[in-house]
């Protein structure tokens, strides 16, 4: 007779990116999952699996640890064998929205596919969210350099022009906009130009 | 720089111009790389862009998914993603052959100084016998990495096993690791031995982490290695891009075959960083041929089902194993010369 489903499935979560882990840890245990972690890559994957026996493994796409798990599933028969989630071959679509939030999963056989979709939903959901949070800190990044680079650029325009602070930020917001540059860039020349004679002198 | 030859007027432009191939970071994907940095791509009016791939499982869904044109591929995989046998079925084709061998077989240096290889035997069965008699001594349970379940090092280290009368299955404990990591995991000691295709066994004895003891080409001599494998689909939409990408590879061989100073050359460009970068920092030009470890890359480059029946009668037991037979039918769509003869303008009735 079939066991009955638990309610709980055991999650092998491998993924380097630690911020990343943590996210998909926390959602998948808010819904009642329990999860093993893997966020460094030692060989012991294989005992990894053999120890905690997950009902669903998620890897992050690009980590080589996959080929070592898709050959367990195919080499090694105490282990659970595991099959490509996304094989569903009437679904492309999730395969390729899987494959751009980089989330790779492996099932048990015989797992109910619609209880495994919700697992791998809140995955991709998480490293989508994570791509976003990246997005943003390089945009900040990019923000605070653009900061920097604008202030030495004025700076530097006070000096050599003899100008007050004012002056010198209404010189690069006037170039930006003859040219149709942002201002930064503006900036940049700016400093391009006047660096070498600020140090020649 | 660029050396790529103008392309012929009579051919077609190519539906695409822009595209990206997958490659793992192989002596092998030497074609595809001379082909871009000498450019025998842009002679054919394509601006490939080159994607290395951390894993075989990897690039394989990527092709799948549409999100890599094509990619430098293991013999097997376009007949293992046709079958469907670790993903959903995918009709995928070897439009070219872009190397031969070149595989080696390593043994970490302390597993390598247990042996006692006879020597007037051939060497793959010399050691795979000396293996036998450490295993019989009480030699726990080796652990020997391959790249791929569907791969030709995993049928050669299942022969090379076999010739010592090893079973693969419960002698020894087979794992996969993508190439790259094959070195330091067997310095670690995390693998006792692995096969895998140059640079990098000839990395590992370089770096006294192990020893080569038999080569792909001992067992299998010239056998297809890698391929560039395309979806059937892709090549339905795209025939004059794929046809472009043949010639220039074509080209790219020609040019490796014959140009003084070519394998220097093309080592230089595999050694940058998008490529294979250090890894080939022990060698002074690209190896080819010439030694049994070394790949074959400018000579059989067409495919004919023929020369993959050897490389799908190993494949067999491993398939029948998981309850799969191959058919004929898939294996000669899979491995047609038709493409190739196309993009050259040759009657596809010539053997090869």
């Amino acid at each position: 007779m079939p066991m009955p489903e638990p309610d709980t499935l055991s999650v092998l979560l491998v993924d380097d990116e630690i911020v990343r882990a943590a996210m998909v840890e926390e959602a998948l245990a808010n819904d009642g999952h329990r999860v093993v972690c893997r966020l460094s890559s030692p060989a012991s994957l294989n005992d990894m699996v053999r120890q905690h026996q997950p009902d669903v493994v998620i890897i992050d796409m690009e980590s080589p640890d996959r080929d070592t798990l898709e050959s367990m599933a195919l080499l090694q028969r105490e282990n659970p064998r595991p099959v490509v989630f996304f094989a569903d071959q009437h679904d492309p679509q999730s395969l390729k929205a899987a494959v751009k939030a980089g989330v790779s999963a492996y099932v048990v056989d015989g797992l109910a596919a619609n209880r495994v979709k919700a697992v791998i939903e809140v995955a991709i959901a998480r490293f989508e969210a994570f791509q976003g949070m990246r997005r943003d800190l390089d945009k900040a990044r990019n923000q605070l350099a653009d900061r920097k680079r604008i202030e030495q650029a004025k700076g530097l325009l006070m000096k050599h022009q003899s100008c007050d602070e004012e002056q010198a930020y209404r010189m690069l917001r006037k170039l930006a906009m003859d040219r149709g540059q942002r201002i930064a860039q503006v900036a940049q020349n700016v400093i391009d130009i006047l660096k070498p004679l600020e140090q020649g002198s | 720089m660029s050396i790529g030859k103008a392309t012929q007027a009579s051919t077609s432009a190519p539906e695409l111009a822009g595209l990206t191939l997958g490659f793992v970071p192989l002596l092998d994907a030497a074609l595809l790389i001379i082909a871009r940095e000498g450019g025998f791509f842009s002679a054919q009016g394509l601006d490939v862009s080159l994607s290395r791939e951390n894993a075989w499982s990897t690039l394989r869904d990527k092709v799948a998914a549409g999100l890599l044109d094509g990619a430098h591929m293991l013999a097997p995989m376009p007949l293992a993603m046709s079958l469907g046998l670790s993903r959903a079925p995918c009709e995928t084709l070897a439009a070219m052959v872009l190397g031969r061998q070149g595989n080696t077989l390593v043994l970490s240096q302390r597993l390598a100084n247990a042996l006692d290889v006879r020597s007037d035997l051939p060497r793959p069965q010399g050691s795979a016998l000396a293996l036998r008699d450490c295993l019989t001594r009480g030699l726990a349970k080796p652990r020997l990495a391959m790249v791929y379940p569907y791969s030709c090092q995993h049928l050669l280290l299942r022969e090379w096993l076999s010739l010592g009368a090893i079973d693969s299955d419960s002698e020894v404990e087979l794992v996969a690791l993508p190439p790259p990591r094959m070195v330091d995991a067997l310095r670690e000691g995390e693998i006792d031995g692995f096969c895998v295709g140059e640079p990098w066994g000839s990395q590992a004895e370089f770096r006294q982490v192990g020893k080569v003891i038999a080569s792909g080409a001992d067992m299998m001599p010239g056998h297809p290695e890698k391929v560039l494998g395309v979806t059937a689909s892709w090549a339905r939409r795209y025939p004059h891009t794929l046809a472009a990408l043949i010639r220039a590879l074509r080209a790219a061989a020609s040019w490796l075959d014959s140009a003084a100073g070519a394998r220097r050359q093309a080592l230089e460009w595999l050694a940058l960083p998008p490529y294979l970068d250090e890894a080939v920092a022990h060698l002074d030009e690209l190896p080819v041929g010439c030694a049994p470890g070394y790949p074959l890359l400018s000579e059989g480059l067409r495919p004919h089902p023929s020369d993959f029946y050897g490389m799908a009668e190993r494949l067999q037991p491993l398939l029948m194993a998981r309850g799969r037979e191959l058919d004929d039918v898939t294996l000669e769509t899979c491995y047609s010369s038709v493409h190739h003869d196309e993009a050259l303008h040759q009657p596809s009735a010539i053997t090869p």
